[in-house]
């Protein structure tokens, strides 16, 4: 009898409070999410009309502000015959393929690093220090050194946005490895998990969903840095294609990749949350 | 047989003034069901890291099968209060845990998670997520979890606190009938009084500042329901009662009133 009422249970509303346990609380109803959304809309077609509006009346000559017409002509020409030997199509390729391999760069630094801080003192104690001070050097400040270092090729541009990535992906690994329950990690030492199976089949599961949303923000820096990054000896790429069209003043063409840059990153973002979802649902219901 | 024995224990914590136990001997011999009650701040949850090797003591002996417990292992397996899951597995993986750290094949432990799993009347529940479960069904996943690690002892630490009194009851039962199937020593602790004359073939009771031991009761309730006498006659029985006052009278003596 007791098998049914326990059944039942499980069959129970979810986010019903079941007596002294933590209710789990499931994400938020829709109409909330709609509403905001239906708001950000309604900003965002505000200034494209006040745009439009004061492109139209010249209130700033077209230089300084091209209409949106003008630019999304641009972005149709661009996209089919290019702009400064390239399509838009291999500018953003080209940018996305440093972003890309930036992210693997930091990752693969990144998450180790991140562990080493959260599980080890000597870690914490080695590589603290090292970000805190890496962390606030804008990309433009160490550019030229590592030019001097490594020359003007693809290296050079990728390991640029890999240094804005970096600390973002360890400190976020960090402090999911210092947020692990201590219980957890008791519980599975008690089943017989050695040192590296607790990191490996605990620690790091744990800190998954902080991980993501280090790489989330990561993402962010390193788009960020893409201007500075294709700043020396690019031919492709959405920051080179910006800078080449400011040099000879071609304002809608600059103003068109920064739309562009704006609507990978967006995507971007949607993707990773996408991610997040299928790889911790678990995060947040805990 | 093995015994888990803890040989006048203390504990001190770094940088506490007083230690939180004081010379605490204990010993749990297979088959044992050994409840440790008492105030807060007794000592009980630290003397059951003791046997679970995950607190040193600073005095003392703690040893399993007569060797020293130099650190947890899966002969001593832990059910902590908040359940202490994988939220990233499911029902099955975590009970298949300890079996996946040994190498056990994917099918094998499998299997014997399932075998475990409807052992403590989630049979249907193995492929769930863990946050589709209830509270109690937690437990008892995480009570299978320990159970996969084939411990000679279990080391319970207040794992029914978190429960409501109607799922708290059922899974008393259910504790029992483990226990007497598998013929583990248990080591438990708890705030309820009536769970542990329920549960307990021995009942320790502690005081606080610095926990010590200061009575010892042998019980028979849980044995009477192991042997098919239903629970809620063994608690109607007038000897419950009187060993229930008897065992609150021990827990709260010597307590400014």
């Amino acid at each position: 009898m007791s098998v049914d009422a326990y059944s039942e249970r499980a069959k129970a509303k979810a986010g019903e409070t079941e007596g002294f346990s933590v209710p789990w609380s499931r994400p938020r109803p829709k109409r909330t999410a709609v509403s905001a959304r239906l708001v950000s809309a309604i900003t965002i077609l505000v200034l494209l009309a006040a745009w439009t509006v004061s492109a139209s009346l010249q209130l700033v000559p077209p230089v300084f502000l091209p209409s949106p017409a003008a630019v999304w002509a641009k972005f149709v020409i661009v996209a089919r015959d290019g702009f400064i030997d390239a399509t838009l199509l291999q500018h953003v390729v080209a940018s996305l393929w440093r972003v890309f391999a930036a992210l693997i760069a930091a990752i693969l630094v990144g998450v180790p690093v991140g562990l080493a801080i959260g599980i080890s003192r000597v870690g914490r104690g080695v590589f603290d220090p090292l970000l805190e001070f890496l962390r606030p050097i804008p990309p433009l400040a160490y550019l030229p050194l590592i030019i001097i270092w490594f020359g003007i090729g693809e290296p050079s541009k990728i390991l640029v946005i890999a240094i804005a990535m970096l600390a973002p992906v360890a400190l976020s690994t960090a402090a999911g490895v210092r947020g692990v329950s201590r219980e957890r990690v008791d519980a599975a030492r008690s089943l017989g998990a050695t040192r590296a199976q607790v990191i490996r089949h605990v620690i790091l599961p744990s800190a998954l969903p902080s991980i993501l949303t280090g790489l989330r923000i990561a993402l962010g820096a390193g788009w960020s840095t893409l201007v500075a990054a294709e700043l020396v000896a690019a031919t492709r790429g959405l920051g080179f294609m910006i800078q080449s069209a400011a040099q000879f003043l071609v304002t809608d063409v600059v103003v068109m990749g920064i739309l562009v840059i704006a609507i990978i990153a967006f995507a971007l973002e949607f993707v990773i949350r996408r991610i997040e979802r299928v790889l911790v649902p678990w995060a947040g219901r805990e | 047989m093995p015994h888990l024995t803890l040989d006048k224990v203390s504990v001190h914590y770094n940088g506490q003034p007083a230690p939180a136990v004081e010379r605490v001997s204990l010993d749990v011999g297979k088959g044992d069901f050994v409840v440790l009650v008492g105030r807060s701040g007794c000592g009980k949850t630290s003397l059951l890291n003791v046997a679970a090797g995950l607190v040193e003591p600073a005095a003392g002996l703690a040893t399993v099968g007569g060797r020293p417990i130099t650190g947890p292992g899966p002969n001593r397996a832990v059910v902590f209060q908040n359940d202490a899951l994988f939220p990233w597995l499911t029902a099955r993986e975590n009970v298949a845990f300890a079996l996946r750290l040994r190498g056990v094949s994917a099918d094998k432990r499998a299997r014997r998670a399932d075998e475990l799993l409807s052992l403590v009347k989630l049979g249907d529940a193995g492929d769930k997520r863990v946050w589709e479960l209830s509270g109690g069904m937690r437990q008892r996943v995480g009570l299978a979890r320990a159970l996969a690690a084939e411990p000679e002892f279990l080391l319970l630490d207040e794992p029914l606190g978190a429960l409501d009194a109607l799922t708290r009851e059922r899974m008393q039962t259910t504790l029992i009938d483990l226990w007497a199937a598998s013929k583990v020593g248990v080591l438990m602790v708890t705030h309820g009084i009536e769970e542990a004359l329920v549960l307990a073939t021995r009942i320790v009771v502690l005081a606080p500042a610095p926990g010590h031991v200061v009575r010892s009761f042998e019980t028979c309730f849980g044995r009477r329901y192991a042997a098919g006498k239903p629970i809620r006659a063994i608690k109607a029985d007038p000897a419950f009662a009187a060993a229930r006052a008897e065992l609150t009278d021990a827990i709260f003596e010597g307590e400014a009133a």
